[in-house]
């Protein structure tokens, strides 16, 4: 049981800030991921939890006990590193064993821990083989073990998933999802992987330059970003941005006319998902030629130049054209997010 | 690669090992087995001594060595087996002393007095050297980076150091009149002779020997520990490890290869001690083995010298650091054939 509550928090180094003012409430229980691209401070959040790095500013508190001053062993967190940092000397039931060596648990109760902490990640076959004996998924289970054996109050998890490759990351991230949900551990997890966010989270934090952008579900992240720096961060392919202007609700842009909207005049940005926009030969707002044409398998990926931004839109699997040829895509109303062209904040809701 | 190219790159070093480590050693091996002696002649010479009205003449036998037509001394070689090892082991003496339980009795063997003395002054300043090297390493490590240079300067300054002028400094500073001796007198309140008995002597070598050697140690630790992995320290720390636990179980075990690195270089070097003896002129209290060869090579009043008996004090010497290397080489191959 632990509800973590960051306040204020900050990390400068001189002059430069890499975590500026974070407040967050992190509920018992809840697993919530911290997302950005590289140097944009989750880490750093995250060694502060942990009792790595000192705050400049701001209390952390773990169930309501402030935490500053503690020593990382007294916090009761448990973290996964993304280069496993494992101990090459000894084994991997020495791994899973050390947290409990180290802190003085009864020697009677280890080799039961150790042995349901390895089962859990499936890892009872290589107990006695040494970490450089075994795969990088392998590894990576090792370090989940080590950190689940001692049943700590929190998990903090630093891109555990980022040294894999690109299907043993998918069942590992399964296997992590899995976990979770069965200990029911408050869980923190630094990723730049949007999709580990969107998979994993209860809630999503976004993160960029030491800054919070926005606090929410995955869904209400993908579905109401708010601002332009998280709609083109998250989604794969990332929201379509296109700079324009507004006026008498119609909004106008190179090759671009969408009307009806609900904004005042002045620069905006528009947005929309590519699998939002419907994409015909003509009829649409967005009329241009076709830059590139990409064919997903499930869906076919219709690219065009608009201003000096790439938007792209979903088709359907069938349809094929030639790069050059003039399509029209037509964007639903309520699919169109607007944003402030100065701020990048967004307009409505 | 091709053999040709190979060959080209490795064959002048191969040729010089040849020349100047493989061929002077097997020449030692020899000698350890042969006595070169030169070939002595009795001649009948009259002597006359200028006398009143008759000379006074006598006529004596002289034994000297026999010269060739270039008049060079004529040698010959014999071989003598195991003699010269004999003569350096005096093993009759040493089992006379050893049934009569008489430690000083074996002490009177030139010998085992030196070995006695290098076994000790090899097995404590060992681990000494380890440890010290160790602690530095760690102190350089922790320095703030602003500090870092000059102390990595300042301990590195006793292994810069030619080995018998520091010898020397420290006699100078430990002898009689010396600074550190009054003070330690003032400090004790008593009289101190540091340089009267074999004991302090010893102490004050092994100091040496550790006050210069440590930093070689420690450089080399200090290179192995930028490598230790610092998500690994990290992760223990959360885990809960304490500041020795971290360095028993993570740092230690990681810097291994250089410990037994560090210890095979030093084992090689301090059996051969011989600057301390030279720098504390000490021969009179302890001795070493090395410095056992060098005293056999020393031409005596006629101006011969035992070569041969040097000679097989080498071999034993080498037999000697042969032996105390083989757990650490084992180990290595063990490390090496478990990583391979």
């Amino acid at each position: 049981m632990a509800e973590i509550r960051l306040s204020g928090v900050t990390k400068r180094w001189g002059s430069f800030i890499g975590v500026d003012k974070f407040d967050l409430t992190i509920a018992d229980r809840e697993f919530l991921v911290l997302l950005g691209p590289s140097g944009c401070g989750k880490t750093t959040t995250m060694r502060m939890i942990a009792g790595l790095e000192d705050p400049t500013d701001g209390e952390i508190l773990i169930d309501g006990k402030v935490v500053n001053d503690l020593e990382p062993k007294d916090r009761d967190v448990a973290m996964v590193f993304q280069s496993y940092a494992l101990y090459p000397n000894l084994n991997v039931y020495e791994n899973i064993r050390f947290p409990l060596r180290v802190r003085g648990v009864d020697p009677a109760t280890h080799d039961e821990k150790v042995r349901r902490a390895s089962a859990m990640v499936e890892l009872d076959e290589f107990l006695h083989r040494k970490p450089a004996e075994l795969s990088g998924g392998q590894r990576q289970r090792v370090a989940l073990a080590r950190a689940i054996v001692r049943e700590p109050n929190v998990f903090l998890m630093d891109e555990p998933l980022s040294n894999l490759d690109a299907k043993l990351r998918v069942s590992t991230r399964a296997q992590i999802k899995n976990l979770s949900h069965e200990l029911a551990v408050t869980t923190i997890y630094v990723t730049h992987d949007q999709i580990e966010a969107m998979t994993l989270a209860d809630r999503v934090v976004v993160m960029e330059k030491g800054v919070v952008q926005q606090v929410g579900s995955p869904t209400e992240i993908y579905d109401k970003p708010a601002n332009t720096f998280v709609a083109s961060f998250i989604g794969s392919p990332a929201m379509n941005l296109i700079d324009g202007r507004a006026e008498g609700g119609v909004f106008r842009a190179d090759r671009t006319e969408i009307a009806n909207l609900p904004v005042g005049d002045g620069a905006v940005t528009l947005g929309f998902r590519a699998e939002d926009a419907v994409v015909a030969r003509d009829g649409g707002q967005i009329t241009a030629p076709i830059y590139t044409l990409e064919l997903l398998g499930d869906a076919t990926m219709v690219s065009v130049r608009i201003g000096g931004a790439l938007v792209s839109a979903k088709a359907d699997k069938t349809f094929r054209a030639e790069i050059g040829e003039m399509i029209s895509i037509r964007v639903p109303n309520e699919h169109c997010h607007l944003f402030d062209a100065r701020t990048g904040a967004r307009i409505g809701d | 690669m091709k053999f040709k190219t190979f060959a080209a790159f490795v064959g002048p070093s191969v040729l010089m090992m040849l020349l100047f480590i493989a061929f002077p050693l097997v020449k030692v091996f020899w000698q350890s087995f042969n006595v070169t002696q030169p070939v002595y002649e009795t001649v009948e010479v009259e002597k006359c001594t200028p006398g009143f009205l008759t000379q006074i003449c006598t006529t004596e036998f002289q034994t000297i060595p026999q010269l060739d037509d270039n008049g060079d001394v004529v040698t010959r070689t014999t071989y003598v087996g195991l003699q010269s090892y004999r003569n350096v082991l005096e093993m009759e003496r040493f089992w006379t002393a050893a049934k009569a339980w008489s430690w000083s009795g074996i002490m009177t063997i030139d010998f085992w007095k030196a070995l006695r003395f290098t076994l000790m002054f090899t097995l404590v300043t060992l681990p000494l050297v380890v440890g010290v090297g160790l602690l530095i390493a760690l102190a350089i490590n922790n320095a703030a980076a602003a500090i870092r240079g000059p102390v990595i300067f300042v301990s590195l300054l006793p292994f810069i150091i030619t080995p018998v002028i520091g010898a020397l400094s420290i006699n100078w500073l430990f002898r009689g009149d010396g600074i550190l001796t009054a003070l330690l007198e003032h400090w004790l309140d008593r009289d101190l002779a540091l340089f009267a008995q074999a004991w302090t002597i010893e102490l004050m070598m092994m100091f040496y020997r550790v006050w210069h050697v440590a930093p070689f140690a420690a450089i080399i630790f200090y290179a192995g520990l930028q490598t230790v992995n610092q998500d690994s320290l990290e992760s223990a720390i959360i885990d809960g490890a304490t500041r020795w636990q971290r360095l028993r179980l993570i740092i230690v075990p990681h810097l291994m290869p250089l410990i037994i690195f560090v210890a095979i270089i030093h084992l090689m070097d301090t059996y051969r001690v011989f600057e301390e003896i030279v720098g504390f002129r000490s021969q009179g209290y302890v001795i070493s083995l090395q410095w056992l060869t060098y005293d056999f090579l020393t031409p005596d009043q006629a101006g011969n010298r035992s070569i041969s008996r040097a000679s097989a004090s080498a071999m034993l010497t080498m037999i000697g650091i042969a032996v105390l290397l083989v757990p650490l080489l084992k180990r290595t191959w063990r490390d090496h054939r478990g990583t391979s």
